[in-house]
């Protein structure tokens, strides 16, 4: 009886263990992605037309009037969020060349939906890219529970990709 | 002593029994139904509350001490964890407010360990986390037209245009920015800002009759003395029904029995 209990109370306390909380620093994040030798963080403001694609892709106004990013060569890290359910998921992206390279999972808020952070969800968006109506030229597999973190997460992944076109565009243009 | 016995589960007891429990909340409910039904005659609907008790419950009630702190033409002001541009809410937090500060493009507010951006026209720009390395910040001023903050450890940090990078400065002309109090009539403005347009009559008499104002098990509250009242209306019948049946018989009985059942009961009459 005495070892059911204490199953019961490991199992339901890891899962409370494991579920929300910051995993990674975004900070950590932008100096693993590169190497330990971040580049100086720059600001996109995106113009009318980004923000109405933008609007396109999550539904609403992205939260952020100017939204940061860190670039070296062709690599750009954005550290993005969006509303799962009731809180915003914090979201660290690489893009190169207009594919995502890395998408990972830094500070989740909600009680439910954690697992969108293991790799076996953010493997998915492994060189993802867009095509027409900024959907990604892949589906990406839902997780039982955890539908609306895997919604919001796969809407930031189409607006990093649409940053990274506008930053290129940018770039190029300069 | 008079030789009777409650029958332990007898109709008249539990109508009795159902009567006394809910008899308070029949009270409520006949009250605040009669006042539903003239609501607008009332005008419940155009009544607000300004109970603080009351506002307290349905948390309209501001928590913690206003902290407000003048950008120049404007306030900004955070109140029970909602930050408002004026009367406006922007964004909330869970972080003590140490002060804002207008650099001319960009109004940067301060908190324990991240940067609130708002254009000058309180438009929310972004929320920066200080970051790692960076210590809990006390308080924030200006010089230069840039933001300048103080870390509780006692170190002096100066802001590049664009708010990304941070260079130390000696303490040395700096405007800190200085916490204002409000007057009464903009501490007035901010209250129905953040309780929206209140807590009308109407609302806390409907939530009264449903029972929500008791929390999520008000409404079985409710319930059950509805129940009461079937309850009631069906053993009254019941209990009614019974006496008349009793008194029926107790009349059959005085009318043919009496007589025969106490024959000294009543003077024999005197004819053979």
């Amino acid at each position: 009886m005495n070892r059911f209990l204490q199953l019961f109370v490991l199992t339901f306390f890891s899962t409370r263990v494991l579920a929300g909380g910051v995993y990674q620093e975004p900070d950590a994040f932008i100096a693993e992605v590169f190497a330990d030798q971040p580049p100086k963080a720059s600001v996109i403001w995106p113009s009318t037309e980004l923000k109405d694609q933008m609007k396109t892709v999550l539904g609403h106004n992205y939260k952020s009037l100017r939204i940061r990013y860190w670039q070296k060569a062709d690599r750009t890290a954005w550290i993005l969020e969006e509303i799962g359910k009731d809180k915003p998921i914090t979201t660290g992206f690489v893009t190169n060349q207009g594919k995502l390279e890395t998408v990972r999972v830094l500070i989740f808020r909600e009680s439910r939906g954690w697992e969108v952070r293991h790799a076996f969800f953010t493997d998915q968006f492994e060189n993802a890219s867009l095509i027409t109506d900024f959907e990604l030229d892949r589906n990406i597999d839902n997780i039982t529970g955890a539908t609306l973190s895997v919604r919001a997460v796969s809407k930031l992944a189409r607006v990093a990709l649409l940053l990274d076109k506008a930053v290129s565009a940018k770039k190029a243009g300069t | 002593m008079t030789g009777r016995k409650a029958k332990k589960h007898s109709a008249f007891l539990w109508h009795r029994r159902a009567g006394l429990v809910a008899i308070v909340l029949v009270v409520i409910l006949a009250t605040t139904g009669i006042a539903l039904n003239h609501t607008e005659s009332l005008k419940l609907d155009q009544r607000y509350v300004d109970s603080s008790l009351l506002l307290g419950w349905y948390g309209l009630e501001p928590e913690g001490e206003t902290i407000s702190y003048d950008v120049g033409e404007h306030v900004i002001t955070v109140l029970d964890h909602q930050v408002f541009f004026n009367s406006y809410p922007i964004t909330t937090t869970e972080q003590s407010f140490h002060g804002a500060v207008n650099t001319g493009q960009l109004i940067v507010l301060a908190f324990d360990s991240e940067l609130v951006l708002l254009t000058t026209d309180g438009e929310f720009v972004e929320r920066m986390p200080t970051g790692q390395g960076f210590a809990e910040i006390r308080r924030i001023g200006i010089k230069y037209q840039r933001p300048v903050v103080e870390t509780t450890d006692l170190v002096y940090l100066i802001a590049d245009e664009h708010i990304l990078d941070w260079d130390l400065i000696t303490d040395d002309g700096i405007a800190w920015a200085q916490p204002l109090i409000l007057d009464d009539t903009r501490m007035a403005v901010l209250l129905e800002s953040f309780r929206g347009r209140g807590l009308t009559l109407e609302r806390l008499i409907l939530d009264l009759h449903s029972g929500r104002i008791f929390g999520a098990y008000g409404i079985y509250v409710m319930d059950a003395a509805a129940i009461a009242l079937l309850w009631l209306s069906g053993s009254g019948l019941w209990v009614w029904r019974r006496r008349q049946l009793q008194q029926k018989r107790k009349r059959h009985y005085q009318k043919h029995h009496r007589d025969n059942a106490n024959p000294q009961a009543l003077p024999r009459s005197p004819l053979p």
